[in-house]
């Protein structure tokens, strides 16, 4: 097999010279450097044998050769276009056309000549054994080919007599009927098949690039009927363009059908017709097509008017059109009616806030119900316990005993449902004080010690003496801890250990982290979020069956971030859990931040005042406290003097200390002025208040920040050692 | 043994049973009322030294009770310290600017219980000890 490559054939290169009438204005119509890759329907499109039928015909024909279209993969597209007899006869002759190439009369030697072709985009000549030629046309579009077109089945000398029996011996056909054929069909040399080849190409990559540019017309055009058919068709939106003064130029039905307009009365007209008498007096159209000509857009949602005079809740959309690199040309608008869609927004937002009323309105009531048959239960299990109604047997005592956890367990769950309705209507309160971590953790550990060694759990605490003290709701503090250290022996099995630890939080001083680490289950990371939400509870073992209404861990993070702090859990599965809280700590620079000021410490004293109030008899009431307080801060200079919180419980004397910016002179006026208002509070003189003062020097020559540290820490040391001396006569 | 006596207003029954044997143990008289009405004529009569009033009553509820008391001379220092399954938000803060002495929330632990009431009766030995110091 011979082939022979007619050298390099750049068709975008001299095409438009030699056929002007299909390159206009010589623009090439595909970027020679393109390198977009042709969709499969593109490539179906542009080798579409309706369009190259005739053109293969009447070149095949006019040459006298014969023609076929070639896919990229070889295959023959169609059929054979003027095909030659001696071909033919082959042809034929062979049940399965086995060979590799459509036109080689040669079995199972393959003709690369489109491949190569293909390759080098190049004409490329082969001659096979029985003597035809043939030659191969690449079809390029860009860089990209599509396939090929295969021209020939001639001789291109007088045919050879001895390859020719052969063949047809091969192929079974008479040896004499071919040579007649043979003889009879007209060689084409070599020269005059390689220019006919050639001139192929030139025809062919023209045809190709019409046919492209023809098929990129014909989408657009249907593009551009089927947006017209969209905008025009539209009817749920308003669809309209204006011009830059704001005047309508194109109006679509859903425009219509919306403001009522025709097109035909409402182009050429402004379209601040649309709008109501107020926004046109706030020259609202006008701002807005201002704001579209600066940003490209403009959106807005209130209300327009009909042709009728009718309003509805309108969804605004205005879009500035531009010229190329220009100005405003023009404006397109897209007004949707969102009237009902409003309606039942609010509808919808009015259900979910009664029906959240109803739950909470359901949730209160069932705590309050509860609560009454609780009570008598309580009552009765604790008289027979305590043996108000004779003795009891061990074994009664102790059954009674679980009635009572179980009461206690009841009692929690009725609590955690009111506090739910109050988390749910945003009404759970915290009262943060200056409270003692060491203590709480004390006192939570004592009552659940109990519920411990019921189940043979260790309890333990590992506490730094020292803990700073934290400025959070006592109450509410023991009932976050509570909930962990119970939730801890729910799910840690017998024998196992639950303990309480403390420790710094990273990079900030003004929290304090306090842990509860269990040798439980574990959770695992996905649950690690989901346990904190609302109702949920993991995983259900037998043991873990009885663990409540699953709010615990719900309520313990609404607690921990109405104190401002953060919950979470470090936990890897069977190797327990330990869930961690922050606390904010108590600091008296940030309480007395508002009056420890410049102005204030010019005088350049301090006064701590010290309000002892000792009950004559018995201890001053815990709920008498808070009016106390309200009857000191009515003593003090808002601006100037701060109350600090208490600092110690009630017992027979209570402390309040006040934080004065004054000079030593004025602090007698502060005292007398809270022995009187105290002394007109309690007429029945079961109080005695006992005032005593310490001033501080404020050093001068100090940064304003050095100032007030070594103030408040002063103060600090004073408080401590006055409260040491009450707590001496307690 | 004081032999005080205390009033307990409460519409249930078995509350009052329960509670009334507590009491009782400890030492004091007990009786009661099961509505508004009947807790003030209950209270002239028998003249206690220490109210336990709860707030949802028939016949009116204890607030209505606290404010007839505090109009009455003979009631007017009478001590009253509130039981109640109320919510103790805006309850509590009420019912002490009404005059009452403590709150507690149903079911009040005894022992706190106990302590709040003997406080009330001026009873708690605690503080002399402190006074004579």
């Amino acid at each position: 097999m011979i082939s022979e490559a007619s050298g390099r054939v750049n068709a975008s290169e001299y095409l438009p010279a030699v056929f002007p009438a299909l390159f206009p204005n010589g623009r090439k119509l595909v970027d020679e450097g393109s390198s977009a890759d042709l969709s499969p329907r593109l490539r179906a499109d542009l080798l579409n044998l309706d369009a190259w039928g005739e053109i293969l015909t009447t070149y095949g024909r006019t040459i006298g050769v014969a023609v076929a279209l070639i896919d990229s993969e070889g295959h023959i597209l169609g059929k054979c276009r003027n095909a030659q007899p001696v071909w033919s006869l082959f042809h034929d002759a062979a049940n399965d056309w086995g060979a590799a190439c459509p036109f080689c009369i040669t079995k199972g030697l393959p003709c690369t000549a489109v491949a190569e072709a293909l390759q080098t985009g190049e004409v490329v000549r082969v001659r096979d054994q029985a003597g035809l030629t043939h030659v191969a046309v690449p079809l390029f579009l860009g860089k990209q080919h599509l396939g090929a077109i295969i021209a020939g089945q001639v001789f291109d000398r007088y045919p050879d007599p001895l390859p020719l029996r052969r063949m047809a011996r091969e192929y079974g056909v008479s040896a004499q009927q071919l040579w007649n054929v043979a003889r009879k069909q007209r060689p084409v040399s070599s020269a005059v098949l390689q220019a006919s080849g050639d001139l192929l190409c030139a025809l062919g990559h023209a045809f190709l690039q019409q046919r492209y540019g023809a098929i990129l017309e014909a989408n657009l055009a249907d593009t551009n009927g089927q947006f017209r058919l969209l905008v025009e068709e539209t009817k749920d939106y308003a669809l309209f363009t204006m011009d830059q003064t704001g005047r309508v130029t194109s109006w679509n039905v859903g425009a219509e059908r919306l403001l009522g307009y025709v097109e035909a009365e409402i182009v050429g007209q402004n379209f601040s017709c649309i709008f109501t008498a107020e926004d046109i007096h706030d020259r609202v159209p006008d701002k807005q097509l201002k704001m579209a000509s600066q940003s490209g857009r403009s959106e807005d949602e209130g209300w327009r008017v009909r042709v009728d005079q009718k309003q509805f809740l309108a969804d605004v959309n205005i879009t500035a059109l531009f010229e190329d690199t220009g100005p405003v040309r023009g404006f397109a608008i897209i007004i949707q009616d969102v009237t009902e869609r409003r309606k039942v927004a609010i509808i919808l937002e009015q259900a979910r806030q009664e029906r959240s009323r109803l739950q909470e309105k359901f949730l209160s009531h069932v705590s309050h119900e509860l609560r009454t048959p609780l009570t008598a239960i309580y009552f009765f299990t604790t008289n027979v316990l305590d043996g108000l109604l004779g003795d009891l047997t061990p074994e009664q005592h102790e059954h009674l005993a679980f009635a009572l956890d179980n009461v206690k367990q009841l009692k929690d769950m009725v609590s955690d449902l009111l506090d739910i309705t109050r988390v749910e209507t945003h009404k759970l309160a915290v009262e943060p004080q200056y409270s003692s971590p060491v203590r709480l953790i004390a006192e939570v550990l004592s009552t659940c010690r109990r519920n411990a060694a019921m189940k043979n759990i260790s309890l333990s605490s590992d506490i730094a003496s020292r803990l700073p003290f934290v400025w959070a709701d006592p109450a509410r503090v023991r009932q976050i801890l509570t909930n962990l250290i119970d939730n801890g022996i729910k799910f840690t099995p017998e024998g196992g250990t639950v303990s309480v630890a403390s420790r710094p939080v990273a990079g900030d001083k003004g929290f304090l982290c306090l842990s509860v680490s269990d040798t439980g289950c574990g959770i695992s990371p996905e649950n690690r979020e989901k346990i904190f939400d609302r109702l949920a509870q993991v995983k259900s073992t037998a043991e873990a069956s009885r663990s409540g209404l699953g709010l615990g861990l719900f309520i313990a993070r609404e607690l921990v971030s109405r104190h401002c702090g953060q919950i979470w859990v470090e936990s890897e599965l069977g190797h327990g859990s330990t869930f961690c809280f922050t606390l904010p700590v108590f600091s008296l620079a940030k309480l007395c931040s508002h009056v420890l000021n410049a102005a204030n410490l010019e005088a350049g004293f301090v006064v701590l005042i010290a309000v002892d109030v000792v009950a004559v008899e018995g201890t001053v009431q815990e709920d008498i406290v808070p009016e106390i307080r309200r009857v000191l801060e009515r003593c003090i200079h808002a601006g100037q003097d701060v109350l600090l919180p208490s600092m110690s419980d009630a017992g027979p004397v209570d402390t309040f200390f006040i934080v004065a910016c004054t000079n030593p002179s004025n602090f007698a006026v502060i005292a007398r002025r809270i022995s009187g208002e105290l002394q007109n509070f309690d007429n029945a003189s079961r109080l005695k208040p006992v005032i005593s003062s310490n001033t501080l020097l404020v050093a001068p020559g100090q940064s304003m920040e050095d100032q007030i540290s070594e103030i408040t820490a002063e103060i600090e040391r004073l408080v401590r050692s006055h409260l040491l001396g009450t707590e001496r006569l307690k | 043994m004081s032999g005080k006596k205390i009033l307990i207003v409460d519409d249930d029954q078995h509350l009052l049973l329960g509670l009334t044997a507590r009491l009782k143990a400890n030492g004091y008289g007990v009786v009661s009322a099961t509505d508004a009405i009947s807790a003030i004529a209950v209270a002239r009569k028998e003249a206690p030294d220490l109210v336990i009033l709860d707030l949802g009553l028939p016949a009116g509820d204890g607030f209505l009770v606290l404010e007839r008391m505090r109009s009455l001379a003979d009631l007017l220092a009478t001590p009253v310290i509130v039981l109640s399954a109320r919510d103790p938000a805006g309850n509590k803060q009420r019912a002490l600017d009404a005059g009452v002495l403590a709150f507690f929330h149903k079911p009040p632990d005894n022992h706190e219980f106990l302590m709040a009431i003997r406080q009330a009766l001026g009873e708690t030995t605690a503080l002399s000890t402190f006074l004579k110091t």
